[in-house]
């Protein structure tokens, strides 16, 4: 990017980096806590005993929290894979059409689940998904899974629908010209530049649906405890080191996964 | 799409490889980190049934998902306050527990209750109670009284926690100045609003997980439940539990049989099982509550089976009482009392 003399840049706005520093420090402070003391060596969260790892290798031997960890990773997968591939149609379907009436009504409802409070999202699935377990008395994953995906389509949607709109459409077009059939030139140009949105989109899909409480809390079904709502249901008792442990894991997971994100996103359209 | 294809063929195959071996399995709703695993793994053994469990985090969230239906589940853990919600609603299924083998081991003050008269649908769980926890070695007067709390003397003052839980420290107050639990006496509970802001600056927090903080004197008194005093009393030896003589309140949970359960006789058996004293016994050494079953002492760890915070000592037996929840009405002005106080 070329800065032009005297043009607007928050960069060198007085007292920039003063006001940076303090926001980073706002929202990261509070995690250090958590993170120093999932090493430490008593069973206390508040009174430090010494160094050690014993709390993560308790949370790996606990059966529960092993089980609930798989079950958040199977959702999270299918839900992810599920919402790109779906968000991906969407994207395609919003920005590679003539304009239509009603995109920008289609563009909100895809987006609902970022507007609408999940609380809200989480009893309506509870009032439906209550109906269909009784009609038809299955109580399997196929719930979980469902209300995952759908919360996590706009998620992944708006990666993928940001690169759609940054693409060049030169190229697409260049490829009409050639004579490649609308399919051969999705899959030979669009599909392999929009990659990286979508694996973005995924990514993004995928953590938002390992952290989710509010709603796995009413939809889930007997013995379908994620890792998240395990860690709920620790809270009413005595709190341990354990909860920092997988608190730290959870954080790390998320932090690589958006890290990678940013540097998906940041890779240019060429 | 192929995912979604395969994931509900797991589904379908799942759900009718739950229907095929229903006759051996059992879905208990309960809170989170309540459930000793020893319990369940003895069960399972004894009984070959196959035992699921599901956490909750509030009595609001179960009888959310319950009253929807379609949950699942056959045996869930309310609280003593809310269990009569669940049987007006027609939520339960009548086990007739008090007509069960093991019921005989049920402790007489336990076989009646207020909240469950005859004691035909809950088979008691654990239960304790609110009191005060004041670390002796500053203060070491009498500590059998909410006036730690609310009118605290000189040495604890700075050093105090309350329970952040609406019922129990309005209730408490309430109780302190004589009036009786859901009391809708506005003057009284003019009175309970003034005394509570009054001695709130006198307290350095209301927060839960005191134990922490009593074991690293941090603070000296609180107002809480007697499970975490005795806790407590392991890391600090100093600290001590007084059952308040204006009145405390109890509480207990009990599970219950419910209407739409699939296992209604894998469900009966686990409730008669629970009963027995030395699977009651099991039940108190996870989560360190008292429960209701005569001689399930003999099987708790030692320190526990003599603690006066678990077992209450026969003075203080008289003063605690069980509280419904009030009626909407004046839970209006308990929350009103709530929020001037959070101010």
């Amino acid at each position: 990017m070329v800065i032009r003399r005297g043009a607007f840049v928050i960069k060198r706005m007085p007292g920039f980096t003063l006001v940076a520093l303090a926001c980073f420090f706002a929202l990261y402070m509070p995690l250090a806590p958590l993170v120093v003391y999932s090493f430490n060596e008593g069973n206390n969260i508040a009174l430090w005993e010494g160094l050690s790892l014993r709390w993560y290798r308790e949370a790996w031997d606990n059966e529960l929290v092993q089980s609930a960890a798989i079950r958040s990773l199977v959702v999270a997968t299918v839900a992810s894979v599920i919402a790109t591939v779906l968000a991906t149609m969407v994207a395609l379907g919003t920005t590679r059409t003539r304009p239509y009436r009603g995109q920008t009504t289609i563009y909100a409802l895809v987006n609902q689940p970022l507007i609408v409070p999940e609380i809200v999202t989480a009893v309506a699935l509870l009032i439906l998904f209550a109906m269909i377990k009784q009609a038809t008395d299955y109580h399997g994953y196929a719930y979980l899974i469902s209300a995952h995906t759908a919360f996590c389509i706009p998620f992944a949607y708006l990666p993928i629908r940001a690169r759609l709109e940054g693409m060049d459409r030169v190229l697409e077009t260049a490829a009409a010209d050639l004579y490649a059939t609308p399919w051969q030139a999705f899959k030979r140009v669009t599909l392999p530049l929009l990659l990286p949105g979508i694996f973005a989109g995924a990514m993004l899909a995928f953590v938002i649906s390992l952290d989710d409480v509010v709603i796995t809390e009413f939809v889930k079904s007997a013995g379908q405890d994620t890792l998240p709502t395990y860690m709920l249901g620790q809270l009413r008792r005595t709190i341990t080191p354990e909860i920092n442990a997988i608190s730290t894991v959870l954080l790390t997971v998320s932090v690589i996964m958006v890290t990678l994100i940013f540097f998906l996103s940041r890779k240019k359209a060429k | 799409m192929k995912v979604a294809q395969k994931s509900l063929l797991a589904g379908v195959l799942l759900s009718m490889s739950s229907i095929a071996l229903a006759a051996g399995q059992l879905n208990l709703y309960n809170w989170g980190n309540y459930t000793n695993p020893k319990l369940i793994e003895k069960f399972e053994k004894e009984t070959g049934i196959k035992v699921t469990i599901t956490d909750y985090d509030s009595n609001e969230t179960a009888l959310a998902k319950v009253r929807a239906g379609g949950h699942g589940f056959d045996l869930a853990v309310p609280s003593h306050s809310h269990l009569p919600i669940w049987v007006s609603e027609g939520l339960l299924a009548n086990p007739r527990v008090d007509q069960m083998p093991n019921f005989k081991n049920v402790a007489d003050e336990w076989r009646n209750p207020d909240w469950d008269p005859g004691r035909q649908y809950s088979a008691p769980w654990q239960w304790g109670s609110v009191g005060i926890m004041v670390d002796t070695s500053v203060y070491n007067g009498d500590i059998n009284t909410f006036g730690i709390v609310l009118d605290p003397p000189q040495e604890l003052v700075g050093k105090i926690n309350v329970a952040p839980e609406m019922n129990d420290v309005i209730t408490s107050a309430i109780l302190y100045l004589g009036g009786e639990a859901c009391t809708g006496d506005k003057q009284l509970l003019r009175k309970v609003r003034d005394k509570l802001v009054e001695a709130k600056p006198k307290w350095k927090s209301m927060d839960y997980g005191v134990i922490e903080k009593f074991a690293g004197r941090d603070l000296a008194a609180s107002l809480y439940w007697n499970g975490a005093a005795f806790r407590a009393r392991l890391k600090n030896p100093d600290v001590r539990y007084g059952y308040p003589r204006e009145g405390y309140s109890l509480w207990a949970d009990a599970v219950v049989l419910l209407k739409d359960a699939k296992n209604v006789e894998e469900a009966k058996t686990f409730m008669n099982f629970i009963m027995a004293p030395e699977n009651a016994g099991l039940i108190s050494e996870f989560a360190r509550y008292a429960n209701s079953i005569v001689g399930s002492e003999k099987y708790m760890p030692e320190d526990m089976a003599t603690a006066p915070e678990v077992i209450i000592p026969k003075e203080f037996i008289g003063f605690g009482k069980f509280y419904p929840t009030c009626p909407p009405d004046v839970q209006k002005m308990y929350t009103a009392i709530w929020t001037e106080l959070q101010k």
